[in-house]
């Protein structure tokens, strides 16, 4: 441990810490910077972070700089003030100031770093700018704005030293010097939308959020990416009941600052044309909408007390909690002679790589294992829903387009589907119930890492969909079942005493980066 | 007209009390009205509303209309400053691609609800490029559908006629 | 068969003028309270232009209330909803039944009395008729089934017995003075002179039983400042509040055929009646000669004044309006020619030498003329009051009506039969 006093409070360190990231810890707010980046390699190209050291002839930029027993740091002295005031005129010289037009004004490192540092008057005249290439599509998702760009290096480390592709450079020198793609290429990875996270301006903007939103209209809610097993966390930006983007939430213990690009596109199945909006009930043949009212007298005359449940399919994209309400119902209807099963085992599965796609795309798998409920292969699940008697009931999952053999294992009986879109299994269903899809709602997912996570409800659901856990509430209520959740903590505290691996655990207080319950961490914690 | 003015539970003299004189004191100042009005018909500051207009200032703020570029487009590059100003939520920009990337962003549609309008011209002071004005001087909007006053953006570019009638 | 036929000629006169005064009272109503508030009022219906200054609003008032819905609201007695308004304005009408509009009309050398029923009892039957209005208050305040026509309806029941009381007695002060219950005697008698010089009329021998008389009938015509049974500040617009189209039309033209009414209560008992001071019948007769062609003059130099006062405006508000409206000053001129032209050629056909018959004619026309005269003006003077004082409190009211008026009509009923006992 070493020593440092910033701004006359005296710290104590880690040796080798970052004068940049004490600074943080002892201002409580970063120093001003564009290119420093915690997850990128130290690049000090944009000056900004100067700092007075005393013993230094001159200033000295913290993020290169180490913190060493004994130093002694300024950082809101008037000279400190002065040269960020003035390298930021610097980097203003040749910026074309289009913020009205620009995506990146209201989240822009430089809106924010001239109304704190600058705020002083101009000495460029708008005519004696150099004028660079505008408006760049650069690879499928990134649009590149040269003009805007103050040359940080950030998307260019980015690509180098993360998805290790190196599409992007820098060309030309002096003030002509100008972010570029390497000739031949696109910038096309799989992670390519960081480079526009990461841009601190307007150079790098996404081509599908482009133009949709100004980013101060839209609210942010913590939440997590339903894309893979991963679990990245992430931020739903929304406005109105309307997701616009998804953007990465920093967490070190599973996704650092990154999301992929797949992920991100994860928010347009919220809006789909196909999401269900009301109960529907098969009449004459055909799917007709019907009120809640209906639905509950259909629901109990197919599968309540008098008629057994058959066989229950629950999909592994719905939370923890869902899953083990949904098991519990089941049990309660008559299904466990046949079983609850987790769906199509091959279901669910996609390109994965060793940076954060996961091949398995289902978010919750490992919440099935959890709570002790199989996933046959899809013959097989065909099968078992043969063996069994009685009406079949899916939650979330499609078997009737990944399972084969399951519109025969089906045919003549009552199939009764959960879910949020109209897919292959609700279009052959008798039964429809809306509910909610998964930023429409809270609940907790288990990732591959056995890590147990929180998503949290952004937006409101459409129609007359229920939420999922009080719907499963209310049938168990209407089954004539004595236990059931009067709550979303009643249901976690329930949820943690059913599953071994939770003792212990309150899922009502989790942690932002998630939390790994003791007795799952030891086998499946390494993996990143 | 200028008589005493009484506070509430003030005395008033025995003639006030008999009232009845008041009564006459008072239909004498309503008579006068009657016949100077009689006589000076054109003095009375009544103003015949359709065919006579008062006078605004030129800083009245009028219903609103767009600026033109020389080529005829809307000089708006839809950066919804002026629908995040507007405290009445009344203006409603949807974005969209310019073909000329020194513009870059265009208006595909540019809607104000003139009813809930409430002519504070905050949309005025937040455009970045004078391409909203409040200066047409209209103030008589009528309309017979509320339709009509949810006004597009041909007719805010188009805006010397009214057309909300 | 002629008293049959001449009784209808007089109900339709009588008809023809009260219902023709409603329409010019409901604008004088609006024009004069316009001018009194320095307002211009209406002036905006026409009929090609011709907007006569406004006079055309009750017109398409008219026509606009006839073309409503008859709204009849949930709850209510429907028998009495409907009879209601028609009670008011029936009753409204019934009291012209004794009040002499003129002395007499000479017909082929019979006199034909121009008052419809010239009862003995006629100031009895007014006093019963005025009270029998709140009967049509009330049913219509009771049967719309809401509360404030209810109070409105209660406001004017109570209203009307504390003033009822007052104006009894105000009467019986002059039928002290008059001697005689029929309003034909009250009339002539006051058509005599009082010590020679002051006509002998009822404000002048019974000037505190004028007042009373006259506040009571502000307070039974539920006229301004004694308005409260409609009220609006407190209960929305009082007992006619549920009633809409023609039955509300019918409550509104009620209110003004019972303001002529009182102004021709008033004018009758005591402001002499059909009587122009100093120029009794007699002397009119003689003097016909003088008096026609006077008459005539003066009448073809208002249209000369009219015509060049038309003719100023005319060119001073050329191309104003840009439209028909811009005719009606050179029209309205023309038409004061045209009536000043009558009046020239009237001259023409040598007035002066009027035979006995017509210098009857003309006696009785100034007569009536005097009577719509003085009705007119009591009329305006309904209104001038309503616009130049604020309405009553209740409590005001009552005390008014109790303390104050029932005293004093006690006091002049007093004094009033000492001195007609010992005089």
């Amino acid at each position: 441990m070493v020593k440092v006093t910033i701004d006359g409070t005296e710290l104590e360190f880690a040796a080798g810490t970052s004068l940049f990231d004490a600074c943080r810890t002892a201002r409580g707010e970063a120093l001003p910077h564009f290119c420093y980046h915690p997850d990128l390699s130290v690049a000090g190209v944009c000056r900004l972070c100067q700092v007075e050291v005393e013993g230094m002839p001159k200033l000295t930029i913290a993020c290169n700089t180490t913190v060493r027993e004994g130093m002694v740091v300024h950082t809101r002295s008037e000279k400190v003030r002065r040269a960020a005031q003035q390298i930021l005129e610097m980097h203003l010289i040749n910026h074309p100031v289009d913020c009205p037009i620009c995506d990146q004004a209201g989240e822009c490192g430089l809106q924010d770093q001239y109304m704190t540092y600058g705020l002083y008057e101009s000495e460029v005249g708008k005519s004696d700018k150099v004028h660079k290439a505008k408006v760049q599509v650069i690879g499928p998702r990134v649009v590149l704005d040269k003009e805007r760009c103050v040359l940080c290096s950030r998307c260019v480390r980015f690509c180098d030293e993360v998805t290790r592709t190196g599409e992007l450079g820098i060309f030309n020198r002096g003030d002509r010097a100008e972010i570029g793609v390497a000739p031949g290429r696109q910038l096309d990875n799989a992670y390519s939308l960081n480079t526009v996270d990461i841009c601190p301006v307007g150079a790098l903007t996404s081509l599908d959020f482009r133009f949709k939103k100004r980013v101060w209209l839209l609210r942010s809610t913590p939440s997590l990416c339903h894309g893979c097993a991963t679990g990245c966390s992430v931020r739903v930006d929304h406005e109105a009941g309307t997701v616009y983007r998804l953007k990465p939430r920093r967490n070190p213990a599973v996704n650092g600052a990154w999301m992929c690009d797949e992920g991100r596109d994860t928010y347009r199945e919220l809006h789909a044309d196909t999401r269900l909006r009301e109960p529907l009930l098969r009449r004459d043949g055909a799917l007709r909408p019907a009120t809640w009212p209906e639905a509950w007298a259909t629901l109990a005359a197919a599968a309540g007390p008098a008629a057994p449940l058959g066989f229950a399919v629950v999909s592994p994209r719905q939370s923890l909690e869902e899953i083990a309400l949904f098991a519990h119902l089941a049990a309660v209807l008559g299904a466990p002679a046949a079983g609850v099963s987790g769906g199509a085992r091959e279901a669910d599965r996609g390109e994965g790589d060793d940076l954060l796609r996961s091949a398995d795309r289902a978010p919750n798998r490992a919440a099935l294992a959890w709570l002790g409920l199989d996933e046959p292969a899809g013959a097989d699940l065909a099968a078992r829903v043969r063996a069994a008697r009685g009406a079949v009931l899916v939650y979330g999952a499609d078997p009737a387009a990944d399972a084969p053999g399951w519109r025969e294992a089906v045919a003549g009986r009552t199939v009764i589907h959960l879910g949020t879109h109209r897919n292959a299994t609700a279009e052959s269903a008798d039964i429809v119930i809306p509910l909610g899809a998964w930023a429409e709602k809270d609940g907790l997912l288990v990732n591959r890492q056995g890590r147990v996570q929180a998503s949290r409800r952004a937006i409101a659901r459409p129609g007359l969909a229920q939420e999922d856990w009080r719907f499963l509430a209310d049938w168990l209520a209407a089954a004539g079942a004595t236990e059931f959740p009067a709550s979303l903590p009643d249901l976690r505290r329930w949820v943690a005493g059913r599953v071994p691996a939770l003792a212990g655990v309150d899922l009502n207080a989790l942690p932002p980066e998630g939390l790994v319950p003791g007795a799952v961490a030891a086998g499946a914690g390494g993996e990143r | 007209m200028n008589g005493k003015v009484h506070g509430y539970g003030g005395k008033m003299t025995l003639w006030e009390r008999l009232y009845l004189g008041e009564i006459f004191r008072g239909l004498g100042i309503t008579i006068r009205h009657v016949i100077r009005n009689l006589l000076h018909t054109g003095d009375m500051p009544t103003v015949q509303y359709p065919e006579e207009h008062r006078a605004y200032s030129p800083r009245f703020r009028g219903r609103h209309r767009l600026m033109k570029r020389e080529d005829g487009t809307p000089r708006c590059v839809a950066c919804m400053m002026c629908s995040t100003a507007c405290p009445a939520d009344c203006i409603h920009i949807v974005a969209e691609e310019h073909p000329d990337p020194a513009i870059e962003k265009a208006p595909a549609s540019f809607e104000i609800d003139l009813l809930r309008c409430v002519y504070c011209g905050l949309c005025e002071e937040a455009c970045p490029c004078d391409a909203i004005r409040m200066d047409t001087g209209i103030y008589d909007l009528a309309a017979d559908s509320r339709e009509k006053f949810w006004v597009d953006k041909e007719f805010l570019l188009n805006n010397t006629t009214d057309g909300t009638r | 068969m002629d008293l049959v036929l001449t009784t209808f000629l007089k109900m339709a006169f009588i008809l023809a003028v009260i219902l023709g005064l409603v329409p010019v009272l409901i604008w004088a109503e609006r024009k004069g309270s316009a001018f009194i508030q320095d307002r211009t009022g209406p002036n905006r219906a026409g009929i090609a232009g011709i907007r006569l200054a406004g006079l055309i609003h009750p017109i398409a008032d008219v026509l606009k209330l006839l073309f409503k819905e008859d709204v009849r609201p949930a709850g209510v007695h429907r028998v009495m909803y409907a009879l209601a308004p028609f009670l008011v304005f029936f009753v409204s009408l019934l009291t012209y039944a004794v009040i002499p509009f003129g002395d007499y009309l000479e017909v082929g050398g019979r006199r034909i009395p121009l008052v419809v029923a010239d009862l003995d009892v006629g100031i009895l039957y007014v006093l019963a008729i005025a009270s029998l209005g709140t009967y049509g208050i009330v049913m219509g305040g009771w049967a719309s089934n809401n509360k404030y026509t209810f109070l409105g309806a209660v406001r004017s029941t109570s209203q009307m017995i504390s003033y009822e009381i007052s104006m009894g007695l105000a009467l019986m002060g002059l039928l002290l003075v008059s001697e005689s219950l029929r309003l034909t005697d009250v009339v002539a008698g006051q058509g005599q002179l009082l010590w020679g010089f002051l006509p002998r009329w009822g404000v002048v021998v019974q000037p505190l039983g004028a007042i009373l008389f006259m506040t009571a009938a502000f307070a039974e015509t539920n006229r301004n400042p004694f308005d409260l049974p409609e009220g609006e500040s407190e209960l929305v617009s009082g007992y006619h509040l549920e009633y809409s189209s023609m039955k509300f039309a019918l409550f509104f033209m009620a209110e003004y055929t019972n303001l002529v009414v009182a102004s021709a209560l008033i004018a009758t008992l005591y402001f002499g009646g059909w009587n122009i001071p100093w120029l009794s019948r007699a002397v009119i007769e003689a003097r016909a000669g003088v008096l026609l062609p006077a008459l005539l003059a003066a009448h073809v130099a208002v249209c000369a004044l009219a015509a060049a006062l038309y003719l100023r405006r005319a060119s001073r508000e050329r191309g104003k309006f840009g439209d028909a409206r811009d005719r009606e000053p050179g029209l309205m001129a023309g038409v004061c020619v045209v009536a000043g032209l009558a009046g020239l050629a009237a001259l023409a056909l040598r007035p002066w030498e009027i035979g006995p018959a017509g210098a009857s004619l003309l006696a009785t026309v100034l007569q009536v003329g005097a009577f719509v005269g003085k009705v007119v003006f009591f009329c305006w003077f309904f209104i001038w009051v309503r616009w130049t004082l604020p309405r009553f409190r209740y409590d005001q009211l009552m005390h008014l009506g109790w303390k104050v008026m029932l005293p004093l009509a006690l006091a002049n009923l007093v004094v009033t039969a000492v001195v007609a006992a010992f005089v």
